[in-house]
């Protein structure tokens, strides 16, 4: 009856509720209807003909494939790489500590600046890279172009295919498939007809997840690509910071929108229509039998070990990097490379501090409110899905849309703090939003309604009930806004200034500049300082929570 | 006096596939004060609709519903200094009992001391002294319930609302609670609404019961009347076991009513409305009914015994309708086997009839 029921009105919600959908109003929907307008007007008129001649660009159409058969191709291997980890760990009993080493391996790309594997990439495989020049002993070795930038994607991504994939394989269980093993089934016909057809949403949703993911990636490709593939994402930033072109720009940064937004509308979809995998329920967590045969299991165990071997070794490399004379060439120990970065690398550690420390806190209440709202007003459902839309865009079209639209009054923020910080909230809330509407469908609605039925009012159940429930929500919101205000760089790469800039931008310029030692110590640095702050607030909120409740990292379907 | 008042209280919902669902039609109720009345249904009747609107918790479509005297329709709930006893308990399971019972105190700025007193105070009364500190996961179902009524009765609000608050628990450990809290009930005076499903319950617990039925309130008065005086056959089979004979009425004789069941006679004290040749229900319940050896009265054919120690249970065929007997330690030499012909005597004040419907 509750879901039905008719609410009182209340005059704080409606405030509250009313300030956000200005906010959102602001920083989601004007910054995109602008960029629509920038791509479909010329001198304020309407005229279609410059967007449509920057489209037929020989350039722009090669860019578009190429972006989308890297996409498909990084959602391919991302997706066969997060399965093998998870068929690996659920099922074939592999024992906890290598289950903990292979979740450090995946949680390294997730919590380190995107481009990390990219710059690894050119210590391992460049001209003057360990493996092609120091081991293979080649002199003119080629690491940029689609293998590179492949692999690095990859390797970046499959984390979050091997999250999403994870909790679905304990849900199916391994009974399903002894069933149809007892039925006659040989192995290889129980997995294809019961395991894989039952992961087949899954898999579909995290390629879909991965797909969507490399096509917004902007500084793989930048680091990686090299001349002969030219993406969206990267040629939308040389179009406007090489060309001042911003309509050129805004024109391939909306084609880059028309795949994202189909594969943002199939997850929805399939999203709403999976549900009957988890039917099996609880009692199929407890797995006892052997479902893969040894020889399988070393298989298994293997491949794994490799992929995990090759991140371990590729983060070596950048520590190693970080810390000698010149890479290649001069093998000396140094900290040369950490004194750029703790001097003139200061106001951009400065910067991304204060950004990231503001942008904390905004993030997480903002999440924590607007995840309480979705399901408890009207028109719940229009604001969860404007809220994501920020999050479901590439970082380009953002990036690009914040430009256009925060460069003029009435909305003049450019070169300012505020829109920095307004992109990473916007952009990267939504995860504490989904872990507050999936913590409040926990929750009973009787608890609100005990608390308003003793006299307390809608800002007193907040903070006294809601808040405190919903509090491993706001701390996932906490994490991950800071963790991305630290890493993140496709969208806010056209937002810093003289006034405001970030580590990200001064490690790609590091590596553009090929000052390679400093790009590896801003890296390094980055991945301290955000493990450093969520081993703190994993300690905070089990402080506070009094409990075991552990804190999200990762923002994941 | 009266403390709660509904007049003409409408609820309906949009529900998006079955289009608008009415659960409470045109609902008048009076709760006097200090009295425990309870609304009766089956699930879906209404019945918690009009509890959540007595506590504000959600609006009526029409109507008005009085407090005091005072019109709260418009008033929220945390405005209406109300107790309100969920079926789930609807505990804070971040904090402690006595944080749980402090809740209400602390919203209406209570000195710390004052707090202290009045949770100990209460926590005492509920028998849960000393399980102050623990969290509610730490208790049984019985003790949670428990923290739930202290927390809705230490803010001493002017009405008690209680939403199924036995139905998670044991049946053994409901008897008990129900006894609680209609002791508890009667110290503190409190005017207390209780919704249930449970007639049994109703009926041990309440001073007035109001039957619903598909969001109307069909009969309201003490158990006794609604059990032995039933308005109709859905209040009468909801309130312990019946039996509905299908009878038509013949005609009258002095005081009493002749009636005719399938052309056997029956001769009952009742008055009615009714004319000759109408079809009507004779209500009767199973332990008034008498059965003795083939002679007189109406005659019968038994179907089914059952022994079951303090009483033994018969099925009876009386022409084409079935009855049921329930006999309490009856002597050992009433023992009829299945297919004997036997009279059945019908308390001639302990029928009541019902229109046919």
């Amino acid at each position: 009856m509750s879901s039905l029921s008719i609410r009182v009105a209340d005059p704080l919600r409606t405030a509250v509720l009313a300030l956000i959908w200005l906010l959102l109003a602001l920083f989601v929907v004007y910054p995109l209807v602008m960029l629509g307008l920038r791509a479909a007007t010329e001198n304020g008129t309407f005229d279609l003909a410059p967007a449509i001649a920057a489209l037929r660009h020989a350039n722009t159409v090669r860019a578009f494939l190429n972006s989308l058969m890297l996409a498909t191709l990084v959602g391919l291997l991302g997706t066969a790489l997060g399965f093998l980890f998870a068929f690996t760990v659920v099922r074939a009993q592999i024992g906890r500590t290598m289950e903990r080493l292979l979740d450090t391996a995946t949680l390294l790309p997730l919590i380190s600046p995107p481009f990390t594997t990219s710059i690894a990439f050119v210590f391992s495989f460049g001209p003057r890279g360990f493996i092609t020049y120091n081991v293979l002993g080649m002199t003119n070795a080629q690491v940029y172009g689609l293998r590179s930038t492949l692999i690095a994607e990859a390797l970046t991504y499959f984390p979050l295919a091997y999250l999403a994939l994870r909790p679905m394989l304990v849900a199916i269980g391994g009974n399903l498939e002894e069933m149809a093993f007892s039925l006659g089934s040989s192995r290889w016909r129980a997995f294809r007809t019961v395991t894989l057809k039952l992961t087949m949403p899954g898999l579909a949703n995290s390629f879909l997840l991965l797909f969507a993911a490399s096509l917004a990636d902007f500084a793989t490709p930048l680091i990686l690509a090299g001349n002969d593939l030219p993406v969206l994402p990267t040629e939308a930033y040389l179009q406007i910071t090489g060309m001042f072109d911003l309509k050129g720009g805004s024109v391939l940064s909306l084609l880059l929108l028309v795949p994202a937004l189909c594969v943002f509308l199939l997850q929805r979809w399939m999203v709403a229509r999976r549900s009957y995998v988890t039917l099996g329920g609880k009692g199929a967590r407890a797995l006892t039998g052997d479902t893969v045969t040894p020889g399988l299991r070393w298989v298994l165990v293997i491949g794994c070990m490799l992929v995990v071997l090759l991140i371990f070794y590729l983060y070596g490399l950048l520590a190693y990097a970080s810390a000698v004379r010149a890479f290649g060439a001069n093998g000396t120990l140094t900290l040369d490379n950490y004194r750029v970065v703790f001097t003139e690398g200061l106001p951009a550690i400065r910067d991304t501090l204060i950004i990231a420390g503001i942008g904390m806190p905004l993030g997480g209440l903002y999440g924590v409110l607007v995840g309480s709202l979705v399901g408890r007003v009207r028109g719940g459902q229009a604001l969860e899905l404007v809220s994501m839309i920020n999050y479901a865009l590439p970082g380009t079209v953002v990036g690009i849309g914040y430009l256009i639209a925060f460069n003029t009054p009435p909305f003049l923020l450019t070169g300012t703090a505020t829109i920095i910080i307004a992109c990473y909230v916007f952009r990267y809330s939504p995860a504490g939003i989904r872990t507050t509407i999936a913590l409040l469908a926990q929750i009973d609605r009787s608890i609100e309604e005990a608390s308003t039925s003793l006299g307390a009012g809608t800002a007193t159940t907040f903070r006294r009930v809601l808040l405190p429930l919903v509090l491993p929500a706001f701390f996932a919101g906490l994490s991950i806004v800071f963790i991305r205000s630290m890493t993140a760089i496709s969208a806010t790469i056209f937002l810093v200034s003289i006034h405001w800039t970030l580590i990200t931008v001064r490690i790609l310029e590091n590596m553009t500049e090929l000052s390679l030692g400093p790009a590896a110590a801003f890296s390094m640095f980055v991945i301290v300082v955000v493990m450093l702050v969520t081993k703190g607030l994993d300690l905070l909120l089990r402080v506070l929570s009094g409990s075991s409740a552990r804190l999200m990292t990762v923002e994941h379907e | 006096m009266v403390d709660v008042r509904l007049q003409h209280i409408s609820a309906e919902f949009n529900h998006p596939v079955r289009g608008t669902i009415v659960a409470v039609r045109d609902v008048d109720l009076d709760v006097h004060s200090g009295e425990l009345l309870t609304l009766l249904g089956p699930s879906g009747c209404g019945k918690t609709t009009v509890l959540r609107i007595i506590a504000g918790f959600q609006v009526p479509s029409t109507g008005t519903v009085f407090i005091d005297n005072q019109d709260v329709t418009n008033v929220p709930a945390n405005k209406r200094d109300i107790g309100f006893v969920f079926q789930n308990y609807a505990l804070f399971p971040h904090l402690t009992v006595q944080e749980n019972v402090a809740y209400g105190l602390r919203v209406r700025r209570q000195s710390a001391a004052e707090i202290a007193r009045n949770v100990e105070k209460v926590l005492h009364l509920v028998d849960l002294a000393g399980f102050g500190p623990r969290l509610p996961n730490e208790l049984s179902g019985g003790q949670q319930q428990r923290v739930a009524l202290a927390r809705a009765i230490v803010i001493q609000p002017r009405v008690l609302l209680l939403d199924e608050p036995l139905s998670n628990l044991d049946a053994k450990l409901r008897v008990q609670m129900r006894g609680e809290i209609r002791a508890l009930q009667r110290v503190l005076g409190i005017t207390t609404v209780y919704v249930t499903h449970d007639q049994e319950e109703a009926m041990a617990i309440s001073d007035r019961i109001a039957v619903m039925d598909q969001g109307r309130i069909v009969q309201c008065d003490t158990a006794e009347e609604l059990y032995r005086r039933p308005i109709s056959s859905f209040v009468a089979g909801f309130l312990g076991r019946t039996n509905l004979l299908d009878a038509v009425f013949v005609e009258r004789d002095g005081d009493r009513l002749v009636l005719d069941i399938e052309g056997q006679r029956l001769s009952i004290k009742a008055s009615t409305a009714l004319e000759p040749g109408n079809a009507v229900k004779a209500m009767v319940r199973p332990e008034a009914i008498g059965i003795g050896p083939a002679g007189g009265g109406l005659t019968a054919t038994v179907v089914t015994v059952t022994y079951l120690g303090d009483k033994v249970e018969y099925v009876v065929r009386v022409a084409s309708q079935s009855l049921h007997i329930v006999r309490f330690n009856p002597p050992e030499s009433e023992r009829f086997a299945p297919g004997s012909a036997v009279t059945i005597n019908l308390p001639s004040d302990g029928v009541q009839l019902l229109p046919r419907d």
